[in-house]
């Protein structure tokens, strides 16, 4: 994979982070790709789900799921060859789901400070399968959106549990 | 480390074997006991107490203590062991051993940043102290025979470590649930003909998810993991409980069943096992309507308790967290990725921004 097709995979996720922000989620997008070629997108879809799981991630696994499943894939192979693009740093959840399949590399843009599944547990310890997992690929146009998004309120959160504006 | 009881064997057919069935059955059992359960915390509770080495100056002349404890809180404040009293009898802390990494002696930094107490020590020692506030009885006690300190009793968390933490009908209802779960996933596993299940309950979880405060199971289900890798029993509830508040994505052909985190099949079974329980119902969606508008309806698994057959891995835990679950319940534990026992606590680290608490030790 050269290095210009690694930085378009990733702006293709930050486009897709960008529509999730245009939507009021958490603006993350990811991209997986097989043989260097795109084969799943999706970015974060909580609020609309009312699942707080559905992260880009696992909306991209279930996908990839699906398509395995209809196409006679065996999906266990097939894992072993993606290559996941996120702008932010997977979460303990997506990181042990990513292990989990076996991929074999994560690529993202900022850290995750508050879930990251290396920053705030390293979760590879847990699985005798570990993915090459690099970083900081192009991390100030991700923080840039998730600052963005975090400056307004959670349009899902109960009122009570809304942090009140300064006075 | 879950301990299984010891296997029963039954005769059948002429050889000794359990069934599938036998064996849930036989939990099933086991769980209807009276024992309290035991919360999961942090391990500073069972290990022995962390401490810290500090030099100590033995006061020559009792008159001059007050004196000391002004000048050394002054010039050399003892920042992270506040909750320790800086003297003790003729002993008073002056700072960890590492407070200064240059080859001078304790006398030497005496003399250079507190001047005025050159003469009061007749000799210096190092010690050691506990390193960190002590929360519960237990610890206090420990400390004090070490070095004297400050306690701040916290009432709930005495409680949360000691053995009678639930009252006798609370206990009654969570070990009724915990049947509920051994029985959903019974069900499934003759459904599906899951015949390779032993005392481990390897590859297999049920979860329900119950509002406490209308005791009522808003959610349930048993794992999928064989077909589709994600799809974890947690996970599955969590989805369940989504498609109570008009969301979810998994397998969201209209469920005509008024209960609409519960699926149809399993249902009849349970209402004859239990026929005394609630499930969550559209309807109360419907009487909370106004409610959902003005956004105080239910948000996520927010106030809501789980109970699972098995301690959910790594990534069911955390999206417990992510779920902001109330409290999370489980039986088994799971010694290859259990998250919240086995093999981490995730409930214990500080910088999530959700923290459950975990209860076990139903057997």
């Amino acid at each position: 994979m050269s290095n210009s097709d690694i930085n378009n995979f990733m702006k293709r996720a930050l486009e897709l982070a960008s529509e999730a922000l245009a939507a009021q989620e958490v603006p993350v997008g990811c991209v997986f790709t097989y043989e260097g070629t795109i084969v799943a997108e999706s970015r974060n879809s909580v609020n609309i789900t009312h699942n707080p799981t559905r992260h880009a991630e696992i909306n991209c696994i279930d996908f990839l799921l699906d398509y395995c499943r209809n196409n006679n894939i065996n999906y266990e192979h097939y894992f072993k060859d993606i290559v996941v693009f996120v702008t932010v740093e997977p979460c303990i959840m997506c990181a042990a789901a990513l292990n989990n399949l076996k991929v074999k590399e994560v690529v993202y843009g900022c850290a995750n400070d508050r879930f990251g599944g290396k920053t705030v547990l390293n979760v590879s310890d847990f699985y005798k399968h570990n993915y090459i997992l690099r970083g900081h690929l192009l991390a100030n146009e991700a923080m840039a959106l998730l600052k963005q998004f975090y400056k307004g309120t959670n349009p899902n959160a109960p009122e009570s549990k809304v942090k009140k504006a300064k006075q | 480390m879950e301990i299984g009881p010891p296997v029963k064997k039954l005769k059948h057919s002429g050889s000794y074997c359990e069934t599938s069935t036998d064996i849930f059955d036989r939990y099933i059992q086991l769980i209807d006991n009276k024992k309290n359960l035991k919360a999961v915390l942090s391990d500073e509770f069972d290990s022995p107490l962390k401490l810290v080495k500090v030099f100590v100056g033995h006061i020559k002349d009792v008159k001059n203590i007050s004196k000391t404890i002004l000048a050394l809180n002054q010039k050399i404040p003892l920042k992270e062991l506040q909750h320790l009293k800086r003297v003790r009898r003729q002993d008073v802390i002056l700072c960890p051993t590492n407070f200064f990494n240059d080859t001078s002696s304790i006398q030497d930094f005496i003399e250079c940043y507190v001047p005025e107490l050159k003469h009061v020590f007749e000799y210096f020692k190092q010690v050691e102290v506990p390193l960190n506030p002590p929360k519960i009885d237990r610890h206090f006690q420990e400390t004090k025979r070490i070095w004297s300190c400050n306690f701040h009793p916290n009432k709930y968390l005495e409680k949360l470590t000691g053995d009678e933490f639930f009252p006798p009908y609370d206990l009654k209802n969570h070990r009724l649930f915990m049947k509920v779960v051994f029985e959903v996933a019974k069900f499934y596993s003759i459904k599906y003909n899951i015949d390779s299940i032993d005392s481990t309950f390897k590859n297999i979880n049920a979860t329900i998810v119950v509002d406490p405060n209308l005791q009522t199971i808003v959610a349930l289900s048993f794992d999928n993991r064989q077909a589709h890798p994600v799809q974890h029993s947690a996970m599955l509830a969590i989805d369940n409980v989504a498609k109570t508040q008009d969301g979810g994505v998994w397998n969201s052909k209209e469920n005509n069943n008024e209960y609409v985190g519960v699926p149809e099949d399993v249902l009849p079974y349970l209402k004859e096992k239990f026929p005394s329980l609630k499930y969550y119902q559209k309807e109360y969606k419907n009487v909370l309507e106004d409610k959902i508008k003005s956004k105080e309806g239910p948000y996520l698994c927010t106030g809501y308790y789980i109970y699972m057959l098995r301690e959910p891995c790594v990534m069911c835990s955390m999206a417990l967290v992510h779920s902001r679950v109330q409290r999370v319940f489980f039986c088994i534990g799971n010694d290859e990725c259990g998250a919240l026992k086995s093999k981490t606590k995730l409930q214990t680290i500080a910088s999530l921004n959700h923290h459950f608490e975990v209860f076990t030790d139903f057997l």
